[in-house]
């Protein structure tokens, strides 16, 4: 029995245009069954197009992905039958009620009337939406649009859910909502594939997750291993005129303010002393998934901030 | 795939793509038979009435079915594109034909109640036999295929078009096809030129439908030539649609 739900074998991509970009470079990436895996990457690093792929939209260049087992080049209609997409930035019809797209794409994948009726109740109660069901999508917020779509994937009982962004625009309460939608349906056994650009949705909703950056993983495993891949545990962010900042060599600076990086608990409580003997406001912390982030990516450093 | 499921899943887009607007937006409706029936208006005050009114029904229920038709290659296609329902759809196990078949269907559905009303009054003023009815509604249905064929053909060689372009392109197109050629007007009027009704889909079934009702005398062969210039133009579109259209990128 195929162990992955999904798996992905040195996928490449040249998108070829005026001049060939290659968005993606030989990724490889294994999602076990039943498993909330996500996608972390700057804008343009490669996410949307791995999940095209994966979801039978696009072709790859190179190399191939399975999903359960079926190739994503060879067996697309196997892997459509495992699988249910959400576009990034995807929109409403706002003439359709949450309840239309809920039953009609159940419908879609040949699933019965009845029983279509059924798992779009289930879907939309799952997205909170059940109250609103026959709302038509205009009068809808941006959060609950973003649910009804939610709802059509979940009706159709798909094996593999795949959201590309999923939650981007949304407000932190709907935010939730969807986070915890998610989670409801991983308990239920479903593997979602996720892509998305914001840390602490990685860092909430995620079994597992990679890094992904100018089309190719930089780092995979859980947030905490994440987190473990950098000798700095502990970051002590100073308000002020910082001196002494040159002498750390783990830092940042965003504007009036200043990060530095620690490897222990105890070398963050001197520097946050010696920061409060100098009236500047500070406070510690252990790193964050944003922190590794950036240096994984190798955005805002120390060399370019001193 | 089952031939079972692509069927059925042609009837549940084209539902979606029709029922939704057709239940809360029914003012559009009376805005679909409203513009085909702009001509007919002016030529019951400019004409006085008789024959002319028939042949403006005639142009009347064309122009539902046909601009019915452009639109929904055209506009439903780079609607879909823009609200990604279409992505949502290839990845699901739903074929390609449905896809197309569906949305080329909604817009029909919708033109019904502008058919009936125009073909409704057609009746009452005693131009239809039950012979010409089946012939009309087959030329109608030609007419949709035909215009619904083009639209895809077009949205597909367009595909990087923003979906406005897009809009007033179908627009434009559906005043071309409708308005400019013989439609709403007998290509007798035409003269020498009257061939041209020929290659134009629009006015080659409008003609094909007055010579049904015996408004326009044409032999036995001119019929059977322009059935099949209105098959083969239906089939041309829809092969060069598949030869460019790609529902997987690459």
């Amino acid at each position: 029995m195929e162990a992955n739900a999904v798996k992905s074998v040195g996928l490449r991509k040249v998108y070829r245009s005026k001049e060939a970009v290659e968005a993606l470079k030989g990724v490889s990436i294994d999602v076990g069954k039943g498993e909330l895996f996500t996608l972390l990457g700057p804008n343009g690093a490669g996410k949307t197009t791995f999940l095209r792929i994966i979801s039978t939209q696009l072709l790859p260049t190179e190399g191939d992905a399975f999903v359960h087992g079926h190739s994503v080049v060879n067996e697309a209609e196997e892997v459509r039958e495992h699988i249910a997409v959400v576009p990034q930035d995807v929109a409403t019809y706002n003439n359709f009620t949450p309840w239309e797209y809920a039953y009609y794409f159940a419908r879609l994948r040949g699933i019965g009337s009845a029983k279509a009726k059924e798992k779009a109740e289930e879907a939309l109660k799952t997205v909170d939406l059940w109250e609103l069901r026959n709302r038509i999508c205009q009068t809808l917020s941006g959060g609950e649009k973003r649910r009804a779509i939610i709802a059509s994937v979940l009706s159709s009982d798909a094996d593999v859910l795949m959201l590309d962004e999923p939650t981007s625009g949304l407000d932190a309460v709907a935010r939730r909502g969807v986070w915890s939608a998610l989670r409801e349906l991983v308990g239920k056994g479903k593997t979602i594939l996720l892509t998305t650009h914001m840390m602490e949705e990685a860092e909430m909703v995620s079994d597992r997750l990679a890094i992904v950056n100018k089309g190719s993983v930089v780092a995979c495993g859980n947030p905490e291993e994440i987190k473990g891949m950098v000798k700095e545990k502990f970051r002590v962010v100073i308000n002020g005129d910082f001196k002494q900042l040159s002498n750390y060599s783990e830092t940042a600076r965003l504007g009036d303010r200043n990060i530095v990086y620690l490897k222990t608990q105890d070398e963050a409580i001197d520097l946050l002393r010696t920061s409060l003997k100098m009236n500047l406001r500070a406070e510690t912390s252990p790193v964050t998934l944003e922190d590794v982030f950036v240096k994984l990516v190798g955005g805002l450093n120390n060399h370019e901030n001193k | 795939m089952k031939t079972s499921k692509v069927l059925r899943d042609t009837l549940i887009i084209a539902w979606i793509k029709s029922y939704p607007d057709f239940r809360r937006n029914p003012m559009m409706l009376l805005l679909l038979a409203m513009i085909s029936a702009i001509p007919l208006f002016f030529m019951m005050m400019f004409n006085g009435g008789g024959n002319m009114i028939v042949h403006g029904l005639i142009g009347a229920m064309v122009a539902s079915v046909a601009f019915a038709g452009v639109n929904s290659g055209i506009q439903d296609i780079s609607w879909d594109r823009y609200v990604k329902i279409r992505e949502m759809i290839v990845a699901m196990p739903v074929h390609p034909a449905s896809y197309a078949l569906g949305i080329a269907l909604a817009p029909l559905l919708v033109s019904i109640p502008s058919l009936i009303l125009f073909g409704g009054v057609t009746a009452y003023l005693g131009y239809f036999t039950l012979e010409s009815l089946g012939w009309m509604i087959l030329a109608l249905v030609l007419v949709w295929a035909a215009t619904s064929s083009m639209g895809f053909m077009i949205s597909t060689y367009l595909f990087k078009s923003s979906p406005m372009v897009l809009n007033n392109l179908a627009n434009l197109l559906g005043i071309g096809f409708i308005f400019i050629p013989p439609v709403y007007f007998s290509e007798a009027q035409l003269g020498s030129l009257s061939w041209v009704s020929i290659i134009v889909p629009t006015s080659n079934v409008a003609g094909l439908m007055r010579s049904y009702m015996g408004l326009l005398s044409l032999s036995t062969e001119t019929v059977m030539i322009r059935w099949a210039v209105l098959i083969l133009m239906s089939v041309a579109f829809i092969v060069l649609t598949s030869m460019k259209s790609r529902w997987r990128e690459t």
